[in-house]
C-alpha cells in the first residue's frame, strides 16, 4: 500500500506543477459548470411552458363555465354556433375544453436535453385522434436540433475522456521515452504498485475534478437536497464508471508497450470510433434495418377513415330522407353525428396504424439498444438521458399515459355526445385529469451502466496484464 | 529520385528556383505519408466509411421518396374521391403538401431530420410543417448520423491534423530541419511543399466522395422534379467548400507544428481545437444564438396568431369587423339585404376573413423566420475562427437541406393553399343560392394538386454570403498564421 501511496503522492506532486493539466482542468470545470447553469435555464423555460399552457387551460374552461352559466340563466339571445357552444360534448373535447397534459420535470432534468427538445412536455388532448394532437411540435429552429446543447451529458460523454486521455495515455511510454521508467521500477519494492499509484493519481484528477465540479453544479442549480437523492448517485455512478472505463483503455494500450506517438493515434482514433462513429453506424444500421414508418400513412389513414364515414352517413342520411320524406331535419343533430361518426371512424384507423408504426420502432429500437453495447459512450449518453428524465423510454411512458388518458377523455365527452347530453357545470368540475403512469428511470439506467461495467472490467483485466508485463 | 535530391542546395549555390523546391518538398512528403501504414489504413477506413454513409444515405433517401411520391398519390386520390357537399367544408378537409427530397440530402441531410415534411393546408389556418423523423429516432442518432458530410465535417479535419501536425516539429525533431533550412529552401517553400501535400492528401480523401456522390446523383435524381445539371452545379460547391474548409485544417497543422515545442505539442493543440470545432463550438452557438435572438414557444406564436386572428371574424357572425364588412358590401352593392346581392354574401366574407388572415400569416411566419434567420447569423458569425460553424449551412444550403430551402417549401405550400381557397371562396361566391348548396368532382378536379420546384444553385448561393466568407476568412486566416508560425524557423 505504501508503494502505491508514494507512487500516487509523487505522481500528484509532478502534476501539479504541470501549467497544461491545471488548464485542462479548470477548463473541464467550467464546462461541467457552464453545462449545469444552462441546464437549469433550460428546466426553468420548460418549467414556465407547463405553467403557461395550464394558465391557457384555466382560462379556457374559466371562459366556457362563463358562457354556459350565462345560457342557463337565458342571459344571451340567441344560441351560439355548436363549435363554441359549451354545452355542446361533441365540439367542447374536441379543442375548446381540451385538457393539457403535461410530463414532470425530473429534479435533474438540468441533466441532460436527451429526446426533451424534440417532444413537448406538454400535449393538449383532445377527442380526436392522435393525429391530430400527439405529433404537434415545439418551435425550434430546426438547426438548433440539428447541432445540440452543451449540457452536461455531453461535456461527459464527449469532454470528460479526452481530459483523461490527456493525463493518462503515456504513463509507461513516457517514463520509457524519458528513460526514468527503470528507475521508478527499481525504486519501488512492489513496482506494480508504485506504477498503479502512479496512474491513479493522473485519473483521479479528472474523475474527482468532474465529480466535485457535477455536485457544486447541481447543488447550485437545482438545490442541495438533490445531491441526497437517488438520481445524484446514479448520476456520480455513470460519471465514475465511465472515467473508469476511458481510464482502464488508456492503460490497456499503454501496456501494450508502444510509442506515446502510438499510444495517442490510437486512443484519438477508439475515441472516434466509439464517441462518434459507433453511435452514428448503430443508428444507421438500425434505420436501414427496420426503418421508421413514415407518420404521413397515419395522416392518410385518419383522413381516409373520415372521409369513407362522410360517404357512408351521406348514404344512411339519403336512405332516412327516402323513407321519412317531408321530416323536418335537425341540421344540428345531423352535423354533431356527421362529427362523431367521422371522429371514431379516424380513431380507430389512427391508432390501428399507431399500434403498426409502433411495433416496427420497437424492433428498431431493440436492434439499436442491443448494437448500443458496442459503444459505451451512447450506453452513457442513454444512462444521463434517462437520470435526467430525458430518456426515449421515459417519452414512451409519457405517451402510453396520454394513450390511456385519451380514452378516458373521449368515453367522458363522446357518451354525453352520443346521448345527446348537454355538459353542465358539474361536467366541467368532473373533467378527467392527466396522471403520468409508471416510473422508468431505473430501466433506462442500469442497463447501460451495466455495460458500460462490463467493457472497464474486461479492459482494465487487459490493463493489468499490461502493467504485469512490465519490467525494470 | 527527387528533383530535390539531385540537386544540392547551400547559401554558396545558385538560388534554387523555388517551384522546384516546392515541388520537391511536397513529393517528400506525399511519399512519407503513402509510407506511413497507419495513415493510408486510417485513409482507406475514412473512405469505405463515406462509400458505407452514401450507401445509407442513397437508401434512406430512396425510401423517402416512394413514400412521400406514394403519399402525395394518395391525398390527391382523397381529395378527389371527397362526396359531394359545400366547398367550403371541402377546404376544411384540405389537401396535404408533401416536401420532395433534395437528391444531394443523400450526402448531407442538413435539418431534414429536424423539419416536418408534410404541411396540412386546411381553411383559415397555415400551419407548420408536422412530423419530424427525429422523433421516432433514438438515443444514437442524437450523437450524429452516419452521413457523407458527418464523416466530412467531422472525421476527416482529423485525418488531416493528424497527416500534418509534425510537419515541421517532427523535422525539428529529426534533426533535418535546420539542414534544409541551411542549404538555402525558404520556410515558405517548405511550408508550400508540405501544405500541397497536405490538401493533394485531402484532394484524395475527398474523391471517393465526390465520385460516390455524383454517381449517387446522376443515378438517384427524378429528373421530373430537379434538374440534373442544377444538382451538379451543387455538388461542385460543395466540393469547392469542403476543399476549402480541409485545406484550412493543413495550414493551421503547419502553423501550429512550426511554433511548438514538440509534434506532442502540437498535436495536444491541434486536438483541442478539433474537438471544439467539431463538438462545443456548434454547440455552444446554438446556445449563445438561441440566448441572444430567442423564439417564441409554440404557445406563445399561436397566441400571436390568435389574438392577431380575433381582430378578423372567422365564421363569427357578430364580430364588427363583420358587421363593417357587410355594411360595407351591402353599400357597394346599392342593396340593404344580404339576401337581394347577386353574389353569395358567404363566399364574399370567406374571402374577406381568408385575405385578413393571409396579412396576420405572413407577419407572424416572417417574423419566425426572421427570428430564425438572426440565430442562424450569429452561429455563423464565428465561422472563419471555427470553419464548421461556416461549412455546415454552406453545406446544407447546396445539399439544399438548410432551413431555408424549408421556408422556401412551407411558403410554396401556404401559397397553394390560398390558391385552394380562393378557388373555393369563388365558387361559393358565384354558385352558393342557399345553405344546401353543394359541390362535386368537377371543383375537386379543376382545383390542382400541390406541385413543388426546389430553387436552383442560385437560391442558395444567395443565402450563403455569411458563409461562404467564413470559409474564405478561415482559410485566409490559416495561411497568415501559418505564415506568421513559419517566421520563427531559422537555420541556426
Amino acid at each position: 500500500m505504501s508503494a502505491f501511496l508514494a507512487g500516487l503522492r509523487f505522481e500528484a506532486r509532478i502534476l501539479l506543477r504541470e501549467r497544461a493539466v491545471w488548464l485542462a482542468l479548470v477548463a473541464l470545470v467550467a464546462a461541467i459548470l457552464f453545462a449545469l447553469f444552462s441546464g437549469a435555464a433550460r428546466v426553468e423555460a420548460q418549467k414556465a411552458l407547463v405553467a403557461a399552457a395550464r394558465g391557457e387551460e384555466a382560462q379556457r374552461l374559466e371562459g366556457l363555465r362563463k358562457t354556459l352559466a350565462k345560457l342557463e340563466k337565458g342571459e344571451t339571445a340567441d344560441d351560439p354556433p355548436p363549435y363554441r357552444d359549451p354545452r355542446n360534448a361533441a365540439y367542447m373535447g374536441g379543442g375548446p375544453a381540451a385538457r393539457v397534459a403535461a410530463l414532470a420535470l425530473s429534479p435533474l432534468a438540468l441533466a441532460a436535453v436527451g429526446q426533451s427538445d424534440l417532444f413537448p412536455p406538454v400535449v393538449k388532448v383532445t377527442t380526436g385522434s392522435k393525429d391530430g394532437f400527439l405529433y404537434a411540435d415545439e418551435i425550434e429552429n430546426p438547426a438548433n436540433l440539428m447541432s445540440g446543447s452543451a449540457d452536461l451529458a455531453f461535456v461527459v460523454v464527449f469532454v470528460y475522456p479526452l481530459v483523461i486521455l490527456a493525463l493518462a495515455f503515456n504513463l509507461l511510454a513516457g517514463e520509457r521515452e524519458q528513460g526514468t521508467l527503470s528507475m521508478t521500477l527499481a525504486s519501488a519494492r512492489r513496482p506494480g504498485a508504485a506504477l498503479a499509484g502512479k496512474f491513479a493519481a493522473r485519473i483521479l484528477a479528472p474523475i474527482g475534478v468532474t465529480l466535485l465540479a457535477t455536485a457544486v453544479g447541481v447543488g447550485a442549480f437545482a438545490g442541495a437536497s438533490v445531491l441526497a437523492s437517488g438520481a445524484f448517485a446514479a448520476l456520480t455512478s455513470i460519471i465514475l464508471i465511465y472515467g473508469l472505463f476511458w481510464a482502464a483503455l488508456a492503460s490497456a494500450v499503454d501496456g501494450l508497450g508502444k510509442s506515446s506517438a502510438f499510444n495517442a493515434l490510437t486512443l484519438i482514433c477508439a475515441f472516434v470510433l466509439v464517441t462518434m462513429l459507433a453511435p452514428a453506424g448503430i443508428n444507421s444500421l438500425a434505420g436501414y434495418a427496420h426503418p421508421a414508418p413514415s407518420r404521413l400513412d397515419m395522416v392518410l389513414a385518419a383522413r381516409a377513415a373520415s372521409t369513407d364515414a362522410d360517404k357512408e352517413r351521406d348514404a344512411a342520411l339519403a336512405r332516412y330522407v327516402d323513407e321519412h320524406p317531408g321530416e323536418k331535419r335537425d341540421r344540428a343533430r345531423e352535423g354533431t353525428l356527421r362529427r362523431l361518426a367521422t371522429q371514431e371512424a379516424a380513431f380507430q384507423r389512427v391508432e390501428s396504424v399507431i399500434a403498426a408504426h409502433d411495433a416496427q420502432l420497437a424492433r428498431q429500437r431493440a436492434l439499436a439498444d442491443r448494437l448500443g453495447f458496442l459503444s459505451p459512450a451512447l450506453l452513457t449518453y442513454r444512462a444521463l438521458a434517462g437520470v435526467a428524465g430525458a430518456s426515449e423510454t421515459r417519452y414512451r411512458g409519457f405517451l402510453d399515459s396520454i394513450a390511456v388518458f385519451h380514452v378516458e377523455w373521449r368515453d367522458f365527452f363522446l357518451s354525453r355526445a352520443k346521448a345527446a347530453a348537454p355538459m353542465t357545470q358539474a361536467d366541467y368540475d368532473s373533467l378527467p385529469r392527466f396522471a403520468e403512469r409508471g416510473e422508468t428511470a431505473a430501466a433506462d439506467i442500469a442497463a447501460p451502466l451495466m455495460g458500460v461495467a462490463i467493457s472497464t472490467l474486461l479492459l482494465s483485466f487487459l490493463a493489468m496484464r499490461g502493467l504485469r508485463r512490465v519490467r525494470p | 529520385m527527387s528533383d530535390f535530391a539531385i540537386g544540392p542546395l547551400s547559401r554558396t549555390a545558385p538560388t534554387p528556383a523555388h517551384a522546384r523546391i516546392v515541388r520537391a518538398v511536397a513529393a517528400k512528403e506525399w511519399t512519407e505519408m503513402r509510407r506511413d501504414r497507419r495513415l493510408l489504413a486510417l485513409f482507406v477506413f475514412t473512405a469505405l466509411l463515406m462509400l458505407a454513409a452514401l450507401g445509407f444515405g442513397a437508401a434512406e433517401n430512396a425510401r423517402l421518396a416512394r413514400e412521400r411520391a406514394a403519399a402525395a398519390e394518395a391525398d390527391r386520390a382523397l381529395w378527389m374521391g371527397q362526396s359531394a357537399k359545400n366547398p367550403h367544408a371541402a377546404a376544411h378537409f384540405g389537401q396535404y403538401a408533401f416536401k420532395p427530397l433534395s437528391p444531394l440530402s443523400l450526402a448531407d441531410p442538413g435539418v431534414d431530420p429536424y423539419v416536418g415534411s408534410a404541411v396540412w393546408l386546411e381553411a383559415h389556418k397555415q400551419n407548420e410543417a408536422q412530423f419530424r423523423p427525429a422523433r421516432d429516432g433514438g438515443a444514437a442518432a442524437r450523437l450524429g448520423g452516419l452521413s457523407l458530410a458527418y464523416i466530412l465535417q467531422t472525421v476527416a479535419p482529423l485525418i488531416v491534423l493528424l497527416a500534418g501536425f509534425a510537419g515541421f516539429s517532427g523535422e525539428r525533431e529529426a534533426g533535418t530541419l535546420k539542414q534544409l533550412l541551411s542549404l538555402g529552401a525558404r520556410p515558405r517553400d517548405l511550408l508550400a511543399g508540405k501544405a500541397l501535400a497536405l490538401i493533394g492528401a485531402s484532394a484524395a480523401l475527398l474523391a471517393p466522395a465526390v465520385i460516390g456522390a455524383a454517381l449517387a446523383v446522376a443515378l438517384l435524381t427524378d429528373a421530373t422534379k430537379f434538374s440534373l445539371a442544377d444538382q451538379f452545379l451543387r455538388l461542385g460547391a460543395l466540393v469547392i467548400g469542403y476543399a476549402v474548409y480541409l485545406s484550412g485544417f493543413a495550414f493551421l497543422a503547419l502553423g501550429v507544428s512550426a511554433l511548438a515545442t514538440s509534434s506532442r505539442a502540437a498535436l495536444v493543440a491541434l486536438l483541442a481545437f478539433w474537438l471544439v470545432n467539431s463538438f462545443l463550438a456548434p454547440r455552444l452557438a446554438s446556445d449563445i444564438a438561441r440566448g441572444l435572438a430567442p423564439t417564441p414557444t409554440a404557445q406563445e406564436f399561436r397566441a400571436g396568431v390568435a389574438k392577431d386572428k380575433a381582430r378578423t371574424f372567422g365564421h363569427d357572425e357578430t364580430h364588427p369587423a363583420f358587421v363593417a364588412f357587410r355594411d360595407e358590401t351591402l353599400k357597394k352593392y346599392g342593396v340593404t339585404n344580404v339576401k337581394d346581392l347577386p353574389v353569395s354574401f358567404r363566399g364574399l366574407s370567406l374571402r374577406k376573413d381568408d385575405e385578413n388572415g393571409y396579412v396576420i400569416f405572413d407577419e407572424h411566419f416572417g417574423a419566425l423566420q426572421a427570428a430564425y434567420d438572426r440565430q442562424d447569423a450569429l452561429r455563423g458569425s464565428a465561422g472563419f475562427l471555427f470553419p464548421l460553424l461556416a461549412l455546415q449551412p454552406f453545406s446544407m444550403a447546396f445539399a439544399g437541406s438548410d432551413s431555408r430551402a424549408q421556408f422556401d417549401f412551407a411558403t410554396a405550400a401556404e401559397a397553394h393553399r390560398r390558391d385552394i381557397q380562393n378557388e373555393v371562396s369563388d365558387n361559393i361566391i358565384h354558385f352558393q343560392r342557399d345553405a344546401d348548396y353543394v359541390a362535386g368532382p368537377e371543383l375537386w378536379k379543376r382545383i390542382a394538386a400541390f406541385s413543388y420546384r426546389a430553387p436552383t444553385a442560385g437560391f442558395a448561393l444567395s443565402g450563403s454570403g455569411e458563409a461562404m466568407a467564413g470559409l474564405v476568412g478561415w482559410l485566409g486566416l490559416t495561411v497568415a498564421f501559418a505564415l506568421f508560425a513559419i517566421r520563427r524557423l531559422k537555420p541556426l
